[in-house]
């Protein structure tokens, strides 16, 4: 017996509360955007105007704000993947020179913790002007250099920066936990043959670490595109993309058509849209990297 | 040289620790400063009477126990659902015979891709006309529910997969049926992966803002962080008070950090490497 033979009622009594649960608050809510994208309405009044993919249309074609938002958003996985081989770096430097890396580790974690609410609003007035206390601004005005002070989350130029910055910042820790483990779980022996062979160091690293790390590498990788896919409620908290759609992303671009300018239909083909480059993206880098793999081993 | 070299290895983790820290500790300063001492704009500078009336203010201008109440109610009800839930689910897909398991596992697996933004007008628009759920915290704990199982399902599986067979065959030679094995046998052994999920669960749920901002409009429902955020933009030039508020509201969070550091951190790894 290898799989317990069970009558299909048992089946059904464990899988369909969850599965209908699930299915019901996942699946339904994007079968219902899909339809909802075909129309055109404001959500209030009882007229639902058929438009077809008329909706989707405007998104690609006819609107100034998504294509720019799209940038914005695969900047951001950019720079989100960025900073993994640095976290892999200070991993090592931990793993190598500091005896009690665990607790070291679990306080440069801390952010990661803390709800967007709480980071979101305390970076808010980190970024503040001088005059509403901003730290930044202080700094600069310490150092004698005023010419570069700003209301920097008001600067178009400088709001989706400041954006990118808080996110490195609060999830630096969780790439760092989960490449400092990878480094912990890479037997000590190996180490321990390879210097009896010479290779010490960064030697020992480039031939032993980075090869056996590749693996929780990946994750990381993978963790942090996706979550920049969906980035979302930081800048809801911190500018809401703003000023002048300066800092939209497509979650941003999807929630304020919806919920500001009451274009439901309008919102909900941008929420179908967000949905389909989520899941091509994901699977995406998922066959990039199976491809690395076999062309590794 | 090696000297040299461990040297500015400590200082670079210093300077990290730094970045990371001190804005969490500039809030916490911040919260004690009057309003003069804030505009006067210094980075670095401690309160010089240190105001505890910015927290008193703030506990009387603010409804923080309400919000907190309701933090821990919709936290823990998600908690125990998504674990009964998905450890179910997780049982029939890794251990029973059944054709449509894989699919099953597939379906679960989709939800881990799909973005809860996506959902929230259609679901605005279905508790809207559900009577018994309007106005109520379900509108918030029941796609909670449903977009922490995805995750709960792959670790819960993964792991049910790896119990020896040989544990449920006796239990069911003596007479034991599946119910009784799924809560007496596997669900014990599962202890683990099942600490890994509330974990995650705890994390992302007593965090989570936008689907509360966007459900929730009575200010008895509000959950802390979407509470914290609601006061700070009505109190918007108090910036003690707000400094007091957004401390109160990272409290409870930083307080189980300090006793479970390292179970928290272990199960994000957890949950990272499998999910």
């Amino acid at each position: 017996m290898n799989v317990l033979k069970v009558p299909k009622l048992t089946i059904a009594v464990f899988v369909l509360p969850c599965l209908l649960l699930y299915v019901s608050m996942v699946f339904v809510p994007i079968l219902f955007s899909v339809y909802n994208s075909t129309f055109q309405w404001d959500g209030l009044s009882s007229v639902k105007e058929f438009v077809g993919l008329e909706n989707y249309k405007n998104i690609l074609l006819n609107d100034p704000y998504f294509w720019p938002a799209v940038r914005r958003t695969l900047m951001y996985a950019v720079f989100s993947m960025v900073e993994i081989p640095v976290c892999l770096l200070f991993a090592i430097l931990i793993n190598r020179y500091v005896r009690k890396g665990n607790t070291l580790v679990s306080i440069y974690f801390m952010p990661v913790i803390l709800s967007v609410v709480i980071i979101g609003q305390l970076w808010k007035t980190i970024y503040n002007p001088l005059d509403m206390g901003g730290m930044i601004n202080g700094v600069l005005h310490f150092l004698g250099m005023d010419s570069s002070m700003k209301a920097w989350l008001s600067s178009p130029k400088f709001a989706m920066y400041c954006l990118y910055i808080v996110s490195l910042w609060q999830y630096f820790g969780y790439h760092l936990l989960i490449q400092f483990t990878g480094v912990q779980n890479i037997p000590a022996d190996i180490y321990e043959a390879a210097r009896i062979d010479g290779a010490e160091g960064f030697k020992a690293d480039r031939y032993i670490t980075l090869p056996l790390i590749v693996p929780v590498f990946k994750i990381s990788i993978v963790l942090a595109f996706i979550g920049s896919l969906q980035a979302f409620d930081l800048i809801m908290v911190m500018t809401g993309g703003g000023p002048a759609h300066a800092t939209d992303v497509i979650s941003t671009l999807m929630y304020n058509n919806t919920f500001m300018s009451n274009k439901y239909g309008y919102g909900s083909a941008l929420a179908i849209v967000l949905v389909i480059i989520c899941l091509v993206f994901t699977v995406l880098i998922n066959t990039i990297f199976k491809r690395v793999e076999n062309k590794v081993s | 040289m090696s000297a040299i070299k461990k040297w500015i290895v400590y200082l670079l983790l210093a300077i990290l620790v730094v970045t990371q820290l001190y804005p969490l500790l500039w809030l916490v300063l911040y919260s004690f400063k009057t309003n003069e001492e804030i505009l006067g704009g210094s980075f670095f500078a401690l309160p010089q009477n240190p105001r505890f009336a910015n927290y008193t203010e703030a506990f009387e201008a603010g409804n923080y126990l309400r919000y907190l109440a309701n933090s821990v109610i919709v936290t823990v009800v998600t908690m125990v659902c998504v674990i009964v839930l998905a450890s179910m689910v997780a049982y029939a897909i890794s251990r029973f015979r059944w054709k449509l398991a894989p699919v099953a596992l597939i379906i679960f697996m989709l939800g881990l891709m799909i973005p809860m933004q996506a959902t929230l007008l259609p679901l605005m628009t279905i508790f809207k006309g559900i009577p018994f759920l309007k106005n109520t915290l379900g509108m918030l704990i029941l796609p909670y529910i449903a977009f922490q199982t995805p995750v709960a399902v792959f670790i819960l599986s993964g792991f049910m997969k790896g119990i020896p067979h040989e544990i449920e065959e006796s239990a069911f030679m003596d007479g034991a049926s599946v119910y009784r094995i799924f809560r007496s046998i596997i669900l014990p052994i599962s202890v683990p992966p099942i600490m890994t999920v509330c974990i995650l669960t705890f994390i992302n749920i007593w965090n989570e803002y936008i689907l509360a901002a966007t459900f929730i409009s009575k200010e008895s429902l509000k959950t802390l962080p979407f509470g914290v955020n609601s006061f700070v933009s009505q109190y918007a030039v108090n910036y003690g008070n707000i400094g007091a508020f957004l401390v109160m509201g990272a409290i409870p969070v930083i307080l189980i950090y300090f006793i479970l550091s390292e179970r928290i951190t272990k199960g994000m790894v957890a949950g990272a490497v499998k999910g």
